[in-house]
């Protein structure tokens, strides 16, 4: 048991930070400020992926035979926190390498590998997650888009909600219901995996206005969308598990805490600046959302470095995605006390973590959701009776 | 980054289960602190808080042992003598040893049973022997023997040493013991949900009640997995923020045990307040979480601008 690093991950954690300062335009603080979903954001990661396709530096966990260099988990994992330390330059991309591409090395077809995979570890492949619904957030197989099988393929109507990226996106990783006959397939069984090419005729994409910056949710609309049979990931039935297993794969997340802390060093150097840092009041509060981030970073580590041994999943990640969502909030609440000015025009990345930290608990499953995970599959405790 | 014990750390711990299997069951007679001189003794003959001294060892092996033994019902002075004494340039096996702070005069966990007093005054600390005829018991609902010096103004002090490496091994191993107690306190009371049934099911099953067990969880895994970096780090801002970060979970964690053992929570029958009323004191001490987190802010990101 040991809590360092290796000279190694230190150089390699140094080498991303030197790619960023040399990378990054001046003023990428402001630029990045409506965050990884935005326009700019997505924009920027056409030409930010390619360069670090080109440095090895996309891809590293992927298997060799897939373009990648069978890299250890720690070292993508530093990558990981570095960007989004950084405002996350790699904007949707970080969602192609950490489990799409995974998802479909496991259940693709050998066709799907061959169209699929070049353009994400090449950095230019820009996907949608089209999952949740007006109906279906937390309870996602409530879900009601349905594919009709028909010649060839399937013809998709419904409507996705909160979907990141899709302004931008090529291909939606989409999750519709193939609709019930009698004695055919119902609930999770009926639900069917496609890859659906944004530009098909019938998909309309509106933004959605909101407080977690511009261009970042959308409402994905389908009206008779023609999807190809060939487009299906996995068979009909077996959507559940390939989500399970792709979400798995997302179970190391995002290391929000990284950036909290970074805004927690800012916020104290602001408040030194101002010559307001010797208050024992100031210095208590800025100490005990730290020991939230720190609480966050260790749980989020043991759940990597379960990865790393290649252990079983288990609910571990919950538990740390539960103290994520409390370091976030933990950090935010401090900085909107003490530098509210920096939510009022003084402080741009101040204003970015604001936005990333309120959706903490919504985004990629509610805190709830990880409660009674955590609850059931953690402490077994047993589950609510249905009423 | 190994989050995995060594295969020495793992034979360590599965010897140190083999003695602590006789000292799972809490005491038969309703009492408010239960403290073992078997216990004491055992650990003491086989060398287990001693280990911060071997070769090949250090800190780390030794939070382990503490949050380890901590989980036991029974409470016996472990974190004074294994990591504190090694930091103080105490010789091995001259525990218990007592810990204090503040007034010389004031009570001290462990101070019946100690052989060494640490009382640390400011930026020194002293070391004392002690005879149990120089100590008074002191009643409380803590559940550690406590104890206070008679006449603290005729303490013959043996040594002065420096403060700061005996704090913040204190940190250390108050984190360490407040992850084992608050592991065994989670598992008493996920006991006690899963079998006693209320409105036809069991409490276990209430949304209300899981919610809260689930935060309880994630408050032990984050004290056990700070408390360790801490002990294998060994620096002042670890220390303080798992001391800090332990104490300032306490109040919360044990409120909501007791809440949902019911009036059965608050009987001496009910082993829970073993463990809570060990973290109840811990949470107090060195000034409590407040302090701890001064010292974090100092430690990190220094005193002024
Ligand atoms: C920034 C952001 C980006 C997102 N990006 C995407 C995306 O790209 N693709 C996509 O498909 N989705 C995306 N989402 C949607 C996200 O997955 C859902 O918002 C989330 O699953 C919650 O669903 P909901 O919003 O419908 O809330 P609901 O399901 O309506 O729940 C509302 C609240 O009720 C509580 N709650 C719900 N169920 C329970 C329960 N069983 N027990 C206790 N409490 C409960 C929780 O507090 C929850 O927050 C995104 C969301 C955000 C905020």
């Amino acid at each position: 048991m040991e809590f360092g690093w290796s000279s190694e991950e230190e150089a390699h954690r140094q080498g991303v930070r030197d790619l960023l300062a040399a990378t990054l335009p001046p003023d990428w603080e402001a630029l990045a400020v409506h965050g990884p979903g935005s326009d700019f954001q997505t924009d920027y990661s056409r030409t930010f992926c390619p360069l670090l396709a080109e440095k090895g530096l996309l891809v590293p966990n992927w298997p060799a035979k897939y373009g990648g260099q069978d890299a250890p988990v720690w070292r993508q994992f530093i990558l990981g926190e570095e960007m989004w330390a950084a405002n996350e330059p790699r904007g949707a991309q970080y969602m192609n390498v950490n489990w799409i591409g995974p998802a479909l090395m496991r259940f693709g077809t050998a066709d799907q590998l061959e169209r699929y995979l070049p353009p994400i570890r090449e950095g230019r492949a820009i996907w949608c997650q089209g999952f949740s619904e007006p109906s279906a957030g937390s309870d996602l197989a409530a879900l009601r888009t349905t594919a009709t099988p028909v010649e060839g393929g399937y013809r998709v109507s419904g409507a996705k909600i909160w979907t990141s990226y899709a302004g931008k996106a090529d291909t939606c990783f989409l999750l519709a219901r193939v609709p019930a006959s009698e004695n055919g397939p119902a609930g999770k069984s009926a639900i069917v995996i496609l890859l659906t090419d944004m530009s098909s005729p019938g998909i309309q994409v509106k933004q959605i206005p909101a407080l977690i910056g511009e261009g970042d949710i959308h409402e994905v609309f389908f009206d008779d969308v023609f999807v190809p049979a060939e487009n299906r990931l996995g068979e009909e039935g077996q959507a559940w598990e390939i989500i399970t297993y792709a979400l798995q794969n997302e179970r190391t997340g995002i290391a929000r805490y990284e950036f909290s802390r970074r805004m927690l060093d800012r916020g104290v150097a602001r408040l030194k600046a101002e010559g307001r840092w010797a208050d024992p009041v100031v210095q208590e509060r800025a100490a005990r959302a730290l020991m939230l981030c720190e609480a966050a970073r260790m749980l989020v580590y043991r759940v990597v470095d379960a990865k790393a041994h290649d252990l079983p999943a288990d609910a571990f990640p919950s538990v740390a995605r539960w103290a994520v969502v409390q370091a976030d909030n933990g950090v935010n609440d401090f900085l909107t006390e003490f530098l509210p000015d920096g939510l009022i025009g003084a402080d741009p990345v101040q204003l970015a973590h604001h936005q990333r930290a309120i959706a903490a608990g919504v985004a990629s499953g509610a805190a709830e959701i990880q409660l009674n995970l955590i609850a059931r599959r953690w402490l077994e405790l047993p589950g609510e009776p249905k009423r | 980054m190994n989050f995995e014990p060594s295969e020495d750390q793992a034979s360590v711990l599965a010897a140190l289960d083999q003695v602590l299997a006789d000292f799972r069951a809490p005491p038969v007679e309703p009492v408010a602190s239960a403290y073992s001189q078997d216990l004491a003794d055992l650990l003491a003959e086989s060398g287990f808080l001693d280990i911060a001294r071997e070769d090949g060892f250090g800190p780390l092996d030794a939070a382990l042992v503490v949050e380890r033994v901590s989980r036991s019902p029974w409470a016996v002075e472990t974190a004074a003598t294994a990591l504190v004494a090694p930091a103080a340039v105490l010789p091995a096996g001259g525990g218990p040893i007592a810990l204090l702070e503040g007034k010389a005069g004031g009570p001290a966990r462990f101070l019946p049973v100690a052989r060494k007093l640490v009382f640390l005054a400011g930026d020194h600390a002293e070391i004392l022997s002690v005879r149990p005829e120089q100590v008074a018991p002191v009643e409380s609902l803590m559940a550690y023997p406590y104890g206070r010096l008679q006449s603290p103004e005729d303490r013959v002090v043996e040594a002065v040493v420096d403060a700061v490496p005996i704090r913040r091994r204190w940190r250390v191993g108050l984190a360490a013991e407040a992850a084992g107690a608050m592991a065994a306190a989670l598992g008493v009371v996920l006991e006690h949900v899963k079998t006693r049934h209320a409105f036809g099911r069991p409490l276990g099953a209430f949304q209300a009640i899981q919610h809260r067990l689930a935060m309880a969880a994630e408050t032990v895994e984050s004290v056990r997995w700070l408390a360790r970096r801490a002990a294998w780090s060994d620096t002042e801002a670890d220390a303080a923020l798992a001391a800090g970060f332990a104490q300032s979970r306490i109040a919360a964690f044990t409120y909501d045990l007791h809440q949902f053992s019911g009036a059965m929570g608050l009987t001496l029958e009910f082993p829970l307040h073993l463990w809570t009323y060990r973290l109840r004191a811990l949470a107090g001490e060195l000034g409590g979480a407040s302090i701890q987190a001064r010292a974090v802010a100092k430690a990190v990101w220094g005193d002024a601008a």
